[in-house]
Parts: C-alpha cells; structure tokens; sequence
C-alpha cells in the first residue's frame, strides 16, 4: 500500500515543481495533473482504511526536546484530505486557463496553493499535540501566503488574520505546554488517558485554550471577524479553495481536542458555575450564534464574494452543531456538511470569479441579467445557491437534515430553530446573490459579454454536478464520513444508498430526488402541451405602466434588496466584537505609547537612587 | 406496501390534490363574495379560469429560464402532495419526514422567484423580496411550532403522528396536547398563504401584483394550480399535525376545510401591513406564543 | 590513568587562560603593527580571532571529556587566589563572543580603533564567561563596558556622541550599583569567590541582605543587559551606533551580563527567592519592549525595543529555578544571539522613517528573504527554532506557578505584539504599489555575514535534536552546584575567614 510518505512526498513535489515552472504557461495543467496523483494515492489509500481500524503511518518520527514527534494519517484525517486535496485540483484547472494567463504573478499563486496542500496534510496527519502544532502553525503560514499574494486589500486583511492566528497560536501553544507540564506526555492516546483522570479545573483550562486557538482559524463568534474580508478579498479561484477548505483546519483540530481527546461525555458532566449549561452547550451555542449572526451580516453585503465568505463563516457553525450533538446522526451530518459544503461553495466562488472576470466588478449592484450572456454560469450558480440554501434536491439538503433531526431527537429545540433561522437567512441572502447577478435587467455595458471559456466552466460545472449526484445518493458520501467517524471514535450511523432509516422519521433522497424529476417532467408535458406556444419577447419588453422603455432606463431593482427587512435589522446590529476588537487595538497602541514615551524621556537615574536606596536599607535592616 | 402499490399512490394523491383544491379555491372565492354580499362565481369557476389561462393563444415568455421555473413550480407542488399523508394513502411520507416535507414546499416557491427575476421587471423583484421578507418572518414561529410538535410526539413521521393522535383519541390532538403550538402554527400557516394581512408581496395596486406582473396566460395559470396545491398543502399539514389526521376522507375533508376556511374567512377583514410591520408582528406574537408553548412542551418532556 | 588526563587537564588550563591573553595582547598591539604594514594590521585581527575560536572549540572538546576544568591564576590557590572556571557554559558563551567578533568584523577602511575594542572586547567577554571570582568578573565587565562605550560614540556623528554618553551614565550608575551589590556579598560571606560563596551561601545569604545584594547586581549588570528600568539607553544607541556594533552589543554585550548574573542566581542565590526578582525585571523587559515597538517610526529603533524583549524573556527563561531554566534561557539566549546581529546586518541601509522602505524588498529580494526568515525565527513560527526557544521557555514557567504563570500569558501577549510590528514591515518591504524605495540597497558586504548566520539558523533547524541533548547537558552541568564547588575546591571548602564582630 503507497504510503503517507509518497502522499506528502508528492506534495513537496508539487511545491518544487511549482516554484520552478510556476509562470509557465501550462502550469496550471501540471498543477491539475500533481493534484490528481495525490488524489489517487488518497483515494487508494481509503480504501485500506474503510477496512479496518487502520491509519496511514509515516516513516518519519522525531525525538526532540524529550518529546516524540510522530505523523500518521487516521480516517478523520484522510477525509479532510480528499476534500483539501480535490479542492485544489479544481482551483488549479481554473487557473490553468485563460484566467490564469490574464493575471501576473501567477508563479506565487500556484506555489502558495501547492504549499498550503502540503502544510494541510502535514496537519492532518499529526498523530501528537506537538506536531499537530507544528502542522497548525504551517498552514497558518501558507493560507497567509495565499492571501496576501496579489497585494491590496486582501494584503490588510491578511493581515488582520496575522493577529488573529498569532494569537490563536499562542494560546494553544500555551494549552499544549500546560498538558506537557501536567499529563508528562504529549501523544494523543497518553493525552486522552490522561485527562479522563485529569481535575475539571485543568480540563476546563486546556479546553479553553486550545479551543480557543483553534476557533479562531474556524472563524467561530468572537473570533471570526478577519475572516470575510480576507476570504472575499482574495482573487480568484484561491478564494474558492480557502472558502472550500481552509477553514475547516480548525474544525479538524477542535474536534479531535473535544471529540477525541477530551470526549462528549466529559463536556457534558463539566458543568459551567451558576448556570444551567454545561461544556457541551458553550460549544453548541458559539455554534449556533455562528451560524446566525454571520449569515445575516452576509444579507447586508453588496459585493458577491464577500457575502459568500460570510456565509462560509455561518456554514462552519453547523459542522461544529453536529458534531456537539453527541448522537451518532449529528455526527455524521456534521461531518458530511464539510463535504456539501466545499461541494457547493466552491463553485459558487468560481463562478463569482468568472463573472468578475468577465464585468470587471463583483458588486452585485453594478450587475444584472447575466444569465442570457453567461448561462452556463447561471446554472452552476443555481446549483451552488440551491446546495447552500440547504433545498433539495443536492447534498445540502442531507446534511443539514441530518443536524436538524439529531437536534429533535437529542431534544434541543432552540439549538433546531437556531439552525434553521439561518437557514432561512441563507434562502434570502443567496437569491439576492443571483438576482443581482444574472437575473433583472441587463446593464448597457455588458450587452457585448461572452460566457467564459471551458476551462473554467469545466470544473464549475463538474462541481455543480457533483453536488447533484452526492444529494442524489448520498450514502457515497456517507461512506467516507464513516470512515471519519471511526477513526474519532463516535458510534457510526446506519445508512443505505439513498439516506437514512429511522423509525421516527426518514430520509431517502432516492425517492425524494426520483420523485421531484419525474414530477418536473410531468410539469414540463402539462406545460408545453397543454397550452400553446409561448413566444419570447425582447428582455426589455416588459409592463412598465404604458410607459415606453429604452435601454438607456435602468428598470431593474437590486440595490438594498431587502429594505424592509433592513430597515429593522440593522439597528440590532451593535457591531459589540468589533467593538471589542477595535477596544483592544486601542489598548494596545495606548500602551506603546505610554512605553514609547517612558523609553524616551525617563530619567533612569532616579530609578537607580531609589533602588540603591531600598537597597541599602533592606542590607541595613537585616 | 409494494412497489405498484407506490406508484399508484403517487399517481394518484396529486391528482386528489389538484381536485381538492380546486374546491378550496372556489370556497375561497365564495366566502370572500358573501362578505361583500355578492353571490360569487359557480362551482366550476376555478376550473374554467385555469383551461381559459393555458387555452390563451397569446403566451409571453420572458426567457427559458421563465418556462423552466415554471415547470419547476409544477413539478416542486406535485412532490409536495406525494410526501403528505391522507386517510388511506401514505405515498412517499415514510421515505421523507416532516423536516424534508417543510424544505419541499420552498422548492416551488423558490422556482417563482427565479421565474420572475427572469422576466426583469422590477415589481416582481420587489415582490419576490417582500415574499421573502415574509418567508422569514412567518417562518420562525412555524418552525418553533414544529419543533415542539415533533417532541412531543417524539417523532417527525407524519404517519406516526397521525396514528398516535388517533389512537390516544382527541385529547392526544396537538389542538388539545399543544394549544399555544397549534394557535401559533395557525397563525403562521396563514402568512404563508400570503393572505391579508400579510399579502404585502403581491400589493396589487402597489407593485402592479408583483410576482404576477409578467405572468399571462399558461404561467399565470400554473400559478393558479399552484394556489390550489398550497391551500389544500396547508391545509393537510395543520390537520395532520393537530388536528389528528382523518379516519376517513369524510372527517378529513371537513377538518381541512374548517382550517382553509378559518384562513379566507379572517382575511377578508383586514388591510395590508408594510414589509417590517409583518416582520415585527410576526416575530412578536406568533412567535412569543410559540416559544411559551414550546417551554411548557420541554418541562413536560 | 591520571597522567595523559593530566596532560589534558594541563592543556585545557592553557587554553583558558590563551583564550583571554592573546585577544588582549592583539589588541595592544594592533595598532603599531597597521602603522608598520597595512596589511598586517588588516589581517591580524581576523587571525587573532580565527585562533580564538579554534582555540575555544579545543576547549569545548577537552571539557566534554575532562569535566569543568579550574585555573588558579598565577599559581594562588581559592579563595584567596583568582580562580578562572571553564565549564561548558562558558566556553559556549567564549567561542560565540569570538565567532560573532569575526562575523561583525567592523569594515570600511583602516578602522584601528574599532578593531582594537573588539578584539578588547573579546577578551574581555572570554574572562567574564570564564570567570570564576567576582572581582575578577567585576574587572573584565568594567572593561567590556568601557570598550562598549567607545564603540557606541564610535560613528562620527553628534547623535552618537549623545546616545554613548547617555549610555556611559547609566553604565557608570550601574557599575557603582553592582560594586556595592559585590561589597554586600562581601560583607555577608567574607569571599569573593563564587565557589566558596555558592558553600557559605545557605547560612548566609537566604535573607534580605542577600536579596538585596542581587537586586543591586541584577539592576547593576542589566544595564548591560538591557533590563528593564535600566535599559533606556538602548534604542538612541542602537539607532546611532553602525549595525556592526549594534549586533556587536545586543547579540554578545547583552548576553555576557545576563550570563553573569545568571551565574550568580544558580551557584550562589540557588534556593532562594532571588529568580522572582529577574523574572520581575524580565517580565517587565518583556512588556515595556514589545509595547514600545509598536510605535517606534524607525526600523533600527524597531530592532532595538525588540532586543530589549527578548532579553527579557532571556531573563525570564533564567528565572526558572533548576535545570530547564538554564536550559530554556541558554537556547533563548543563542537564538538571539544569532538572529539579532543578523538582522541589524540586513537593515544596516533600511534606516531612516519606516515609511521609506516601501517596496525595498523587491530592489533587495535576497535581503528581504534574508528579513522574512529572521523575523519568522524571532516570532517563533516552526520549524524555526525560535520556536523552540519558546517552547522551552514555556514549558519552565507553566511548570511553577504564580507570577511565572503571568509571565507566560505576556511571553504570549508579546509575541502577537513582536509578529504585529514586524510583520508591518515586511508587508511594507514587499509593497507593489507607491513610488520606489528611498532606502538604499543592502551592501553585499552585510549581506554575507548576515547570509552565514542565518545558515547557522537553518541548520539549528534541521539538528534541533542533537542540539537538544548537547544544550541539555550544558544546562545540568552548569546547575550542578555541588560539582561547581568540587571543582573549585576538590581537598574540601575551606571555613568562613573570621571577621569583626558585627
């Protein structure tokens, strides 16, 4: 069996390779073509995993500083891996193309995105708290890289996101020294033993800690504020891969400290003082809020790729719901909502880069009836918004069904109308997203657009459908998330081909899908031979009161596309963590200054005498 | 059940809506006439108006994507029908519980609004927003509703909800086990008519009917369709969940009636409320009734 | 058999004693021998400490197998003798003074003064690294500081004259303040050997009086240690002085006297609360350092209030009682002993406004990469191993409890503050937009010996654990305290002298 040392051999290779040849032409292909064997071992390799309990060692294993550095590849891992891995492939046929031969620097680009694949799997193969920090540390760096490539504002969001992850780091550096202190060892399993003997205080402590690190990359409430404009900011399919990936590093690390290591049935008995809630529920709860306040920040958003960054923060909240829930069904939703969720938001970022490359703005203000220039665009987007808004019939729709029905069954039921109000703020937000976008009017200057060329509606498209078919049957990809599964040590969820029994209440996407085809076909017969034939007016043929429209009219509406639903929102919105943040920016810079100033107008020589003088009088009073 | 006893029942329960609501429809039509002392429209009415709209020899459309949405309305409704349960017929409601039944009846919705974006006229995007709006708004107390209903029971099967209530008798209904729930529910069922009011979306002398300014002939007769899937949908739903589904078609039928009925009955009386009065009433007491009936429905669990 | 260890011990004992003659008589003698040939005097001081180096690295090896090798100077025995005591520590900090003396080598023409108070210096550092016997410590520190304040005025610029004779006050204050700290011990123990007070200490010193004697060296020493009240001189000379002997003095200079005072705290002050008092002085480095960056407009000033916090996290890694605190401070202590001077190298022409030195890294790639990498070791990003000088400091504080633990957090709070600034420049360095950098070019003669020690770095990366065990071993030897005194005194501590009755 290829092991993990050819996987993240070949991705050094791809990193050198890159760096090399990276601003040739083809080498975008020749990223696509690494990807794909790296793919291929992953895929390979799964097979030997879904076996048995196995994992995917390496040879190489360290002893540094009294501690044992070893990495080795469990199924949670791999899963994780495949999607990284795949994410790239797509991003990198994207680019090989004509919009990579529009853009400088591309060398940097393909060469970030083939280093951050290598630190993710580096991370997602760490098998003790030390290189997992090692690993985090890496693509903390590399998702660094990728986003402050071009310059500009994605160079300040970037950043923004430096503080944020230095911190984050810090604290989990600081969670890992304190387990090293007290537990002696840093190797999961020791780790795991240890703290199952381990006080309440202590585990609080390193939970804190450690989760708080790893929040911070998954972008949970109060940590998330970097994140939209760093991912809305960056050009391109690279977007599109850390939207896809990126973020869920830090839910794989979160979950393998709360899953694995310290495990529900612990979070659940370490009760919060003076309350009724416990571990389990702060966790289920940041989840929730995550959910919803980012989702209804992506509704004010005028420009595309930043409102589907923010809905990138609002979906990592329902992985981590999922998976807090406990029961094997919550797990698997959440988990599987790591797949659907790369699945869909990927091309829904591709397809906002095509647009933009094709206008020149993604301000869905400034944009409208795209769709009889660009239809293949259209329908990937329609794909992409349909998966996010969590309808069937794609794989959306299976996960969040599987969250929301463990949330019944566990009896949460704020938890289930926490999750679904954000479902609903996705429904509005993304039909906004397509309305400004393709549908309404077509603006004066954009008469003249052509679709984009194949290369990049290739991959859009094959994403589009791949979303489709894994709704369609999603036990394929429910295989997979066993394997995951298992290897965190939750109970695995039966399920068939078509979705899940249970005898409170199924989900068999076979026949929901089989049925909504066929009944659309039947609609489509009533339609066209029960009436006669419709005849297709001119796009601006429209009712307009028995006034005559011209072009030169702007008839279309999509600026403040939900007035009366802002007009009562935003007074809510108190802005109180970027207030925070802004507070501790201020603290900071007041305490520079104040330093800054003692450093240049102290009078040490006052301090001295008034040390000699304690001094001397502590020698004397002895 | 076997499988041509499946396809059967999928064949058929469309067609019993379809027929049904047209009858509801036509209720509609007459309590609204009686209110303004007319006599209203003869039994037929509905029918006619649908064959007169797809008959029309003129037929507008603004783009495939128009014809596609419409097609998608028709085929969204048509699931819909196929997971609710009635007496005697089950369909596909054990292969897709109440959750999937919720995000069915939001496909064809989303269908319409795809289909008016195509057909760029800016009082359909408006409308389609205000839908939304209003999407949200009556929403929130539904699902709190359903939330609480579903632990109640401890099930989201339609079908087992429907036997538990009719085994444990009308004490066990949600109207009698759950009444903050069910008035809740009511009242959100209602918004999601779109009834005045809470028919900001279609304002017809505002927005020029909104959704529906592009839409003649055979699209605005799907639509009509449509209204008829959806009231006779509510309908069905609210029984199923309270009022304790039907022994029989006879039962059920006066059930369903007396809900659309309560629905056409009270919306005859009221104006319109603006954009964020729906989001403000709807979040206030719909919603506060809820969450008190979900309370009490957790300290009893 | 003892003979060939003899002979061994013999040599070692030559080589101590080498280490600090030949620099000190180069140095009198380098500037008759320029005026006699120009080349000579060009290529006697690189020679000189070409010979140091080897001369210390034979040390090194001969004190791995021999043991902590002692040299009664001039034949007196201890305590009433000079004793100079080479263990591994000291050799460490010896060849580094005289390495990075060669690397920092001052350049631009006959500069004969320069050179001879480097070559000074490197004396003078050998025998505070070697040195067994405060008096003796107190002499060679008198010297490096003279020599420090002749290289600090040494550029011809007024600003300079300022920033050295500011710099010479404060040393002068803290010398007199580490005088009577020495007096105190004096009076308490009768000896100012650090054996025989590191025997007689327990009785003696546990109390206020010893306390406040360490205060007194520790505030004494910091000044050139860069501690906190004391360090106020730090960023006008660092911003002044040429980077040659900013790197000279925060990379060397600096780790001299906190090494001299850590020698103190774990021979003599072992058991006693005296660490609180350095990490205290430490903690607050690090925090008025880190903060002070922030708004320092001028990246030599930048680097300048860097070194300061890392010297306090120096300070803070020392205070950690036992083994892993001298472990942790040495590996903290090497890492910016490279990195530093390295950095002052690459940013030698990047003085002047910050605002001036957008897009100089694209003019400069190699000097910018060179930056990047530097910064990154200094943040403590891994694989670097900067991080694992962190790591281990870390790993000490967490272990003790109470204001160690505080440490910690701000050893965490001043790193995002060190990866905030820094990382401003850099971003600056890389800019693509806005008109072309007013800096000028990094001269290659900076970029080499910069180049040289960040592949020391990089290699310290690839064997951190080789590394590991050597700097472990270090660290036990030199906490030993039993086995310094032996060493010292191997027939048996002789009794306290008699003194007057109080």
């Amino acid at each position: 069996m290829i092991g993990l040392d050819a996987l993240v051999g070949l991705a050094l290779l791809t990193v050198l390779v890159m760096f090399a040849l990276g601003s040739r032409v083809w080498a975008g292909w020749a990223g696509l073509l690494l990807y794909a064997l790296q793919l291929g071992i992953l895929v390979a390799a799964g097979a030997d995993l879904s076996a048995g309990d196995g994992v995917l060692t390496s040879s190489l294993s360290l002893a540094i500083l009294g501690n044992e550095l070893r990495w080795e590849m469990s199924g949670l891992g791999w899963y994780f891996a495949v999607i990284t891995v795949g994410a790239a492939l797509f991003t990198s046929w994207y680019a090989a193309g004509e919009w990579g031969r529009a853009q400088p620097g591309m060398r940097l680009f393909h060469t970030a995105l083939a280093a951050n694949v290598l630190a993710m799997l580096v991370l997602l193969a760490s098998a003790d708290l030390l290189s997992l920090f090692i690993g985090w540390e890496l693509v903390s760096w590399a998702s660094y890289l990728i986003m402050t490539q071009r310059g500009g504002p994605a160079a300040a969001a970037a950043y923004r996101y430096l503080l944020y992850a230095m911190a984050g780091a810090m604290a989990i550096l600081g969670g890992l020294v304190l387990v090293q202190v007290e537990l002696g060892t840093l190797g999961f399993a020791a780790v795991r033993d240890g703290l199952a003997g381990a006080p309440d205080g202590f585990v609080w402590a390193v939970m804190l800690l450690l989760g708080a690190g790893f929040a911070v990359k998954m972008a949970l409430v109060p940590f998330h504020l970097w994140q939209g404009e760093a991912y809305g900011e960056t050009p391109g399919p690279a977007a599109a891969f850390l939207g896809a990936i990126s973020s869920r590093m830090g839910l794989f690390a979160l979950l393998i400290v709360l899953v694995d290591l310290i495990g529900l049935a612990r979070l659940m008995e370490m009760a919060i003082p003076y309350t009724f809630l416990d571990a389990r529920d702060l966790w289920a709860w940041m989840a929730a809020i995550t959910i919803i306040v980012p989702t209804f920040v992506a509704l004010t958003q005028n420009d595309a790729r930043m409102l589907l960054a923010w809905h990138g923060i609002g979906q990592g909240g329902y992985m981590l719901l999922g998976l807090m829930v406990g029961t094997p069904m919550g797990a698997a939703g959440g988990l599987l909502h790591v797949f659907n969720y790369a699945s869909y938001q990927a091309p829904l970022f591709l397809v906002v880069t095509a647009v933009a490359h094709r206008t020149g703005t993604a301000d869905l203000d400034r944009l409208g009836g795209l769709i009889t220039r660009m239809p293949l665009s259209y329908v990937t987007m329609l794909l992409g918004i349909i998966g996010l808004a969590g309808l069937p019939p794609m794989n959306g729709f299976v996960s969040k069904w599987l969250v929301y029905k463990s949330l019944l069954d566990a009896q949460m039921p704020l938890l289930f109308v926490a999750a679904v109000v954000g479902t609903l703020g996705t429904i509005l937000s993304v039909y906004k997203l397509i309305h400004n976008t393709f549908l309404g009017q077509l603006r004066m200057e954009h008469a003249g657009i052509r679709e984009v060329p194949w290369s990049m509606t290739a991959p859009m498209l094959l994403l589009g459908a791949l979303a489709f078919i894994s709704g369609f049957f999603p036990g394929l990809a429910l295989d997979a998330v066993d394997v995951a599964q298992r290897a965190l040590g939750v109970e695995l969820l039966p399920h068939h081909l078509g979705g899940v029994y249970t005898a409170t209440g199924s989900l068999n996407m076979l026949w929901v899908v089989g049925v909504l085809l066929a009944a659309i076909g039947v609609g489509a017969l009533i339609f066209y031979f029960g009436g006669n034939r419709s005849y297709h007016t001119h796009q601006l043929d429209n009712y307009a009161g028995g006034h005559f429209l011209t072009s030169k009219v702007q008839y279309h509406y999509s600026h403040d596309f939900y007035a009366g639903l802002m007009r009562l929102i935003r007074p809510w919105y108190r802005g109180s963590v970027q207030w925070a943040e802004r507070g501790l920016v201020s603290l900071a810079n007041l305490l520079g200054t104040t330093m800054h100033g003692f450093y240049r107008t102290a009078y040490t020589p006052i301090y001295l005498l008034v040390a000699v003088f304690i001094g001397l009088w502590m020698a004397v009073a002895s | 059940m076997d499988l041509t006893e499946l396809i059967v029942e999928i064949l058929v329960m469309p067609m019993i809506a379809f027929l049904v609501g047209l009858v509801l429809v036509l209720m509609m039509r007459k309590v609204r006439a009686r209110v303004e002392r007319r006599i209203g429209p003869p039994f037929l009415q509905p029918l006619y108006d649908i064959i007169k709209l797809y008959s029309k020899h003129t037929q507008i459309s603004h783009g495939v994507m128009m014809d596609i949405a419409v097609i998608m309305v028709l085929g969204g409704v048509i699931t819909m029908e196929v997971f609710l349960p009635v007496p005697g017929m089950n369909g596909l409601a054990l292969q897709g519980d109440l959750l999937t039944l919720i995000y069915l009846m939001m496909v064809p919705s989303l269908g319409l609004a795809l289909g008016v974006g195509a057909c760029a006229n800016p009082n359909g995007s408006i409308g389609i927003s205000r839908a939304l709006t209003a999407m949200l708004a009556y929403d929130v107390p539904f699902i709190i509703a359903v939330a609480g209903v579903s632990i109640s029971y401890g099930t989201t099967s339609l079908p087992e909800m429907i036997a538990i209530q009719q085994a444990q008798g009308v004490q066990s209904w949600g109207v009698a086990s759950v009444p903050l729930l069910a008035l809740a529910g009511i009242i959100a069922m209602h918004a999601m008519l779109g009834k005045e009011p809470f028919e900001i979306y279609v304002a017809p002398a505002e927005i020029a009917t909104g959704p529906m300014v592009e839409m003649s002939g055979k699209y605005l007769g799907t639509l009509f369709v449509m209204q008829s899937f959806q009231l006779y949908a509510i309908g069905v739903l609210y029984t199923n969940l309270f009022l304790g589904g039907g022994e029989n078609w006879l039962t059920f039928l006066v059930k369903v009636f007396a809900v659309v009925f309560v629905s056409v009955a009270v919306t005859n009386v009221f104006p319109r409320y603006k954009t964020d009065d729906v989001l403000r009433w709807l979040w206030k007491w719909p919603t506060g009734i809820a969450l008190a009936g979900l309370a009490v429905v957790m300290l009893n669990a | 058999m003892t003979d060939p260890l003899d002979s061994i011990i013999r040599q070692a004992q030559e080589l101590t004693l080498l280490l600090i003659v030949v620099p000190l008589l180069a140095a009198f003698l380098l500037a008759s021998l320029s005026r006699a040939s120009e080349l000579l005097g060009r290529i006697a001081g690189p020679v000189v400490l070409i010979a140091s180096a080897l001369m210390a690295g034979q040390l090194w090896l001969l004190v791995q197998r021999t043991g902590t090798v002692v040299v009664a100077v001039g034949g007196f025995p201890a305590p009433l003798g000079i004793v100079l005591h080479a263990d591994p520590l000291g050799v460490v900090f010896a060849l580094a003074t005289a390495l990075m003396a060669l690397l920092l080598w001052p350049r631009g023409g006959p500069r004969v003064r320069e050179q001879t108070l480097t070559l000074l210096l490197v004396a003078a550092g050998s025998g505070m690294a070697l040195s067994g016997d405060l008096f003796n410590l107190y002499v060679f520190y008198e010297i490096v500081a003279v020599v420090s304040y002749g290289l600090a005025a040494g550029r011809d610029r007024g600003l300079a004259y300022v920033a050295a004779v500011r710099y010479l006050i404060l040393g002068a204050v803290g010398s007199a303040m580490a005088l009577i700290g020495i007096g105190l011990l004096y009076r308490a123990t009768g000896t100012l050997n650090l054996a025989h007070m590191a025997a007689l200490a327990p009785g003696t010193l546990d109390g206020p009086l010893g306390l406040a004697a360490f205060t007194l060296m520790v505030i004494g020493f910091g000044v050139k240690a860069e501690l906190f009240p004391v360090n106020t001189w730090v960023p006008e000379v660092y911003a002044t002085a040429s980077a040659r002997v900013s790197g000279l003095l925060a990379g060397v200079v600096s780790k001299l006297a906190l090494v001299v005072v850590v020698r103190v705290l774990i021979t003599v002050f072992a058991d006693t609360s005296a660490h609180l008092v350095l990490l205290a002085l430490g903690l607050l480095s690090v925090v008025s350092g880190e903060l002070a960056a922030l708004r320092a407009n001028d990246l030599w000033r930048v680097l300048a209030y860097s070194s300061i916090g890392q010297l306090g996290l120096v300070a803070i890694a020392f205070a950690v009682p036992g083994a892993p605190g001298v472990m942790a401070g040495l590996v903290v202590a090497l890492h910016h002993l490279v990195v530093k001077p390295a950095l002052f190298l690459v940013a030698e022409s990047w003085g002047g406004p910050v605002s001036q030195l957008a897009g100089a890294g694209r003019r400069s790639p190699w000097a910018a990469l060179l930056f990047v990498i530097l910064v990154l070791s200094l943040i403590g990003v891994p694989p670097f191993p900067g991080f694992w000088a962190k790591y281990l400091l870390l790993r000490g504080a967490l272990g003790q409890s109470g204001l160690f633990q505080v440490a910690a957090a701000a050893v965490g709070v001043a790193t995002v503050v060190e990866a905030a600034y820094l990382f401003r420049i850099v971003r600056l360095l890389y800019r693509a937009d806005g008109e072309r950098a007013l800096a000028s070019r990094p001269p290659a003669a900076d970029l080499v010996p910069a180049t040289v020690l960040a592949s020391v770095l990089l290699v310290a990366m690839f064997s951190v654990a080789p590394l590991g065990v050597a700097v472990d071993g270090i660290a036990r030897r030199a906490s030993d305290v039993g086995a310094y005194v032996q060493a010292v005194f191997p027939a048996g501590v002789p009794a306290a002298f008699a003194r007057e009755a109080p």
